[in-house]
């Protein structure tokens, strides 16, 4: 194979895909970003003023009270994703690769909620916490937890994780099936011959397993961090634009999606603090997610 | 030769799309006017408008589209900003108006195009009056008022009457108590919601028009004794509220009252619409925030809604004005008071809807629905600020001391007034 | 079949452990199906029924709500111009985002990291964030009011995630069988269609439900670039049903029922591609 040859091959694969993403992404959205650079006047870009929209953004009150507010709740999301939904995911994955009882069912259902639109998912699970006639106070009221009732989404040192369960509820089918994709793609021979020797479940796991997997955990755990990042929808159907209550549920896709586009009810756009927010979130989960893809990379197993 | 297959595939699944969706053929016999809105409720009500205009004005044609509420202001400013806004424009007032306004994306509206705006107080025009270069953008649609809801039925089953007085109304709400019946349909979780609240109670209590001419004098601030203390009042009605009252939403609280499960709902007039729509057997009325002391002045927070503007780009213009000349008319004014049930500004209308009436006696002192008329230009507007200082008030995060004094600064970093 | 994780013939300790992991995969499984049954009763629902009895059945079944939906302004419409746009931006997702992971994943060259990235960074901040320079591009195509414009926004969207995912699965398949091809005669494109491709299967399952349910759900593109009527597309059709003040939940959850069908339909069809060793054979044959 002479490297010409090889080089078209490349251009043949990637160019098509490539230039599609360039112009309807990569360019507006980088048209969007030097917007940051600018100081506006409503939808008028005025002078060039440098950094000066970032430093607003981590030094003014209070756009650095609601910023820092915002990237701490963003913590929270990544960390119980990770945490929860994708240990879950693994769980469920492995359990299915081992085809438990019932796995054709489950692999079939744990994906469903992934179909069903948000609007609709976020409406039910506000019902569901509902502190008047909720499902779930119904359910402690029966168990006589009377504890356990209160206004989940109104308090706001419990209103994130409501949002943030609903969520793993919603997704947990994705990582799931797509541990159980790595993990049917290890070859059965290795695990089989492990097995004859009596080498314990967990060894198996952990030796052969994990090792032959690491590709599919770096996907999903890029795949958090940005869905992490970039929450938006989520709040938006059960807490609305502002993360109520007292912005104990904003996230920084609704702190952006408010500088750049306004609230009906509260607020005007303010395009220098919109893009210069989309750039922090780009940087960060850009720079986030090189830093997670070469960790992995030296992790990874050829086989 | 595989490369060349694939190629053709490719053709072939993109050529039947761009065939498809060759775009269609116009036939262009008379001129049609676009006429976009964020009002989807209202749809027929805008038809059967559209239709007098058309049986009026043979020629012009005229398409309403409406859009969804959150994201009308972006469908616009992407509009605007591509040069392919509709010719007639249904503005948000105030500071959603101002962003349109202010870029000069608008026609100014003289008495010259419009005749009927003639008709109009300075005061109904405010919502769409530019800040910037003091020109009118647009005819008023219509002005809202916010109220308190009561159960008819539960009012003369427990023997009370509307509230003249604050002391009265807390009675009638520890009435209502007594007898098991949740006071107070209202939770907090919903912002603007809050600010609703804060329009209806607080007012009498920071000393209505005084007080908001004070503000944009500078001679006093938010962090005012009187506004915290106002405020106060309003956190008092907590106890009234249902259990769980900081994880009710909007909508939650309306079926809470409509479905007769609480006595009493603090709104806006447009409520009146969707609670007889949704229970035809539901008995209620309005009364008007209770006055601090019988016989003091009663205010009513009012703002204007919208108005009724043209894309200064448009290449029909005559047939634009022609169009909110009409929508500024008597008969359209009526016409939207009678079926929409909201205040329209026209001074020769006679409102027929008994609600209506009662939120235009004239001996109610209106007062502006202060964050909105005035401090929503800027960031952090003075709405954003109360919504969430309201929610930390009613969660027990902040006293109203802290909450005022963040709306304060807030409001100072670009207010001038509020600067020494 | 040995490696079957079965409850007879297992320790005392994996006992316990099969129960307790069947107790929580079926718990799981209840849990996801109530909500979606609960979707479907709602959607017989007045909306007022919906706030008091939100979680039985409806008193009445209104079958009128489906009526309504349909009725109302052309959903029959709606829901052709959603099922093409969405087929085509997902056959554009699919067959360049496979073309472009495999570039990426099975060959070595100095620009990989750089293509790599490109790709990553069109899933880190959504395009909302572009509107306006979009809008503008878009205008300047002269595809508003287009429904290409659609496919084409869609597919871009689709494709960072589909690359990076698929890119992913493609590097853990075998050189063996490629070396092993190439002996044969094939060329790349022949590997590509013959080997990476059925390999992949699973993880092209994967990223088709991943990227064809936001597609399919999606009304702020439609929004903003489609302004007639016969060219809207379901999602619009949905948000015509939220007001300003007055929200009709009895139709948004008839439209939601009717929306989702379809979604169902594809996942069940390609969840067959998630059998093991179907891949393996698909090789030897």
């Amino acid at each position: 194979m002479n490297n010409k040859g090889q080089t078209l091959w490349i251009l043949f694969f990637i160019v098509p895909g490539l230039s599609l993403v360039s112009i309807v992404i990569i360019y507006p959205l980088f048209a969007s970003l030097l917007n940051s650079f600018y100081a506006w006047d409503g939808f008028t870009r005025m002078e060039f003023v440098g950094l000066q929209n970032f430093k607003t953004v981590f030094t003014q009150y209070p756009y650095n009270e609601r910023f820092f507010n915002a990237i701490g709740n963003n913590l929270k999301w990544f960390i119980s994703s990770m945490v929860i939904q994708n240990t879950f995911g693994l769980l469920f994955g492995y359990l299915l690769s081992r085809r438990i009882k019932g796995h054709e069912i489950y692999k079939r259902v744990f994906f469903m909620p992934v179909l069903l639109s948000i609007i609709a998912v976020g409406f039910l699970w506000k019902l569901y916490y509902n502190p008047q006639f909720g499902l779930f106070m119904k359910l402690f009221t029966a168990l006589g937890w009377d504890f356990m009732n209160r206004a989940w989404l109104g308090d706001s040192s419990t209103a994130t994780y409501a949002i943030i369960l609903m969520n793993i509820w919603r997704w947990t089918g994705f990582p799931t099936l797509v541990f159980l994709a790595a993990m049917d793609n290890v070859p059965e021979e290795c695990l089989e011959s492990a097995h004859m020797d009596g080498t314990p479940e967990w060894t198996m796991f952990w030796k052969i397993t994990f090792p032959l997997i690491i590709p599919a955990i770096m996907v999903i755990t890029v795949l958090t961090l940005i869905g992490s990042i970039n929450v938006f929808e989520q709040v938006y159907t059960m807490a609305d634009l502002d993360g109520a209550p007292n912005y104990a549920t904003d996230t920084l896709g609704t702190l952006f999606y408010r500088s750049a586009f306004g609230s009906q009810a509260s607020t005007v756009p303010e395009i220098s603090i919109g893009s210069s927010l989309s750039v922090i979130i780009y940087v960060l989960c850009l720079g986030l997610s090189v830093l997670n893809i070469l960790g992995f990379q030296k992790k990874e197993v050829q086989l | 030769m595989r490369k060349v297959m694939l190629y053709v595939m490719i053709i072939l699944i993109c050529l039947p799309g761009s065939m498809l969706f060759a775009a269609g053929q116009q036939e262009e016999e008379m001129v049609e006017l676009d006429f976009s809105s964020w009002r989807t409720e209202d749809v027929d009500v805008y038809e059967a408008i559209i239709a007098m205009f058309e049986e009026e004005n043979p020629g012009i044609s005229v398409t309403y589209s409406p859009y969804k509420t959150e994201e009308y202001q972006t469908v616009l400013a992407a509009n605007f900003k591509g040069g392919t806004a509709a010719d007639v424009i249904h503005l948000r007032a105030y500071g959603n108006f101002e962003q349109f306004a202010k870029p000069g994306y608008l026609m100014p509206l003289t008495e010259d195009i419009i005749p009927e705006l003639a008709k109009y107080s300075a005061q109904s025009l405010a919502g769409s009056t530019s800040i910037t270069d003091g020109n009118v953008y647009g005819v008023p649609y219509a002005s809202q008022s916010l109220v308190i809801y009561y159960n008819t039925a539960m009012y003369a089953e427990l023997g009370l009457t509307p509230p003249e007085s604050w002391d009265e109304f807390i009675s009638n709400l520890e009435a209502c108590a007594a007898a098991g019946i949740t006071p107070l349909a209202n939770g907090t979780k919903t912002g603007w919601m809050d600010e609703v609240m804060s329009g209806v109670i607080c007012p009498t209590f920071y000393g209505g028009n005084d007080f908001y001419y004070d503000i944009l004098d500078g001679k006093t601030g938010f962090d005012d004794p009187k506004y915290a203390g106002a405020l106060e009042k309003l956190h008092s009605l907590a106890e009234y509220m249902p259990s769980g009252f900081t994880g009710l939403e909007y909508v939650e609280s309306q079926m809470l009252f409509l479905n007769e499960m609480a006595a009493h709902f603090i709104g806006g007039i447009w409520e009146d619409s969707y609670f007889s729509k949704q229970n035809e057997d539901l008995d209620y009325d309005i009364f008007i925030g209770p006055p601090a002391q019988k016989g003091g002045a009663q205010y009513i927070s009012t703002f204007m809604d919208g108005s009724f503007g043209i894309n200064k780009a448009t290449p029909n213009s005559d047939e634009a004005i022609k169009f909110v000349n009409f929508m500024a008319s008597k008969e359209v004014q009526q016409y939207i008071s009678d079926n929409l049930g909201v205040k329209t500004e026209h001074p020769e209308v006679v409102p027929t809807k008994p609600l209506l009436m009662k939120v235009m006696d004239p001996s109610l002192t209106t007062t502006p629905y202060m964050m909105l008329v005035s401090f929503r230009y800027e960031q952090p507007s003075g709405s954003s600020l109360i919504q969430s200082g309201l929610q930390a008030l009613f969660g027990g995060d902040k006293t109203s001391e802290e909450v005022v004094a963040d709306v304060q600064k807030g409001i100072a970093t670009y207010f001038e007034p509020f600067q020494n | 079949m040995i490696l079957d994780f079965r409850f007879s013939h297992s320790s005392p300790v994996k006992k316990v452990l099969y129960i307790l992991f069947q107790i929580i995969l079926i718990g799981y499984v209840i849990v996801i199906i109530y909500p979606i049954l609960n979707l479907l009763l709602s959607s017989f629902k007045t909306t007022r029924e919906i706030f008091t009895n939100p979680f039985s059945f409806p008193a009445e079944w209104r079958f009128s709500n489906y009526v309504k939906v349909w009725q109302k302004g052309g959903f029959d419409m709606y829901f052709v111009n959603s099922i093409v746009i969405t087929a085509i931006a997902m056959a554009l997702v699919l067959l360049f985002g496979s073309m472009a992971a495999n570039g990426i994943a099975r060959y070595n060259y100095k620009m990989k990291m750089v293509v790599y990235l490109l790709f990553l960074s069109g899933i880190v901040l959504p395009l909302k964030a572009a509107i306006i320079p979009l809008f503008l591009l878009i205008k300047n195509l002269h595809l508003t009011d287009n429904r290409l414009s659609l496919i084409l926004i869609f597919a871009a969207m689709g494709l960072p995630s589909t690359v990076f995912i698929l890119s992913g699965f493609m590097k853990t398949i075998p050189k063996e069988l490629e070396y092993a091809a190439r002996i044969d005669g094939c060329n790349d494109l022949v590997i590509f269609q013959k080997i990476v491709i059925p390999l992949s299967m699973p993880s092209i399952t994967l990223v088709t439900i991943y990227n064809i349910v936001p597609i399919w759900n999606d009304f702020f593109f439609p929004l903003i670039f489609i302004s007639t009527d016969s060219k809207k597309t379901l999602p619009l059709g949905v948000a015509s049903f939220f007001g300003q003040y007055q929200i009709a939940w009895d139709l948004i959850f008839a439209a939601l029922s009717i929306a989702i069908v379809p979604m169902i339909i594809v996942y069940l069809f390609m969840s067959r591609y998630f059998i093991k060793g179907m891949t393996a054979g698909a090789v030897k044959g």
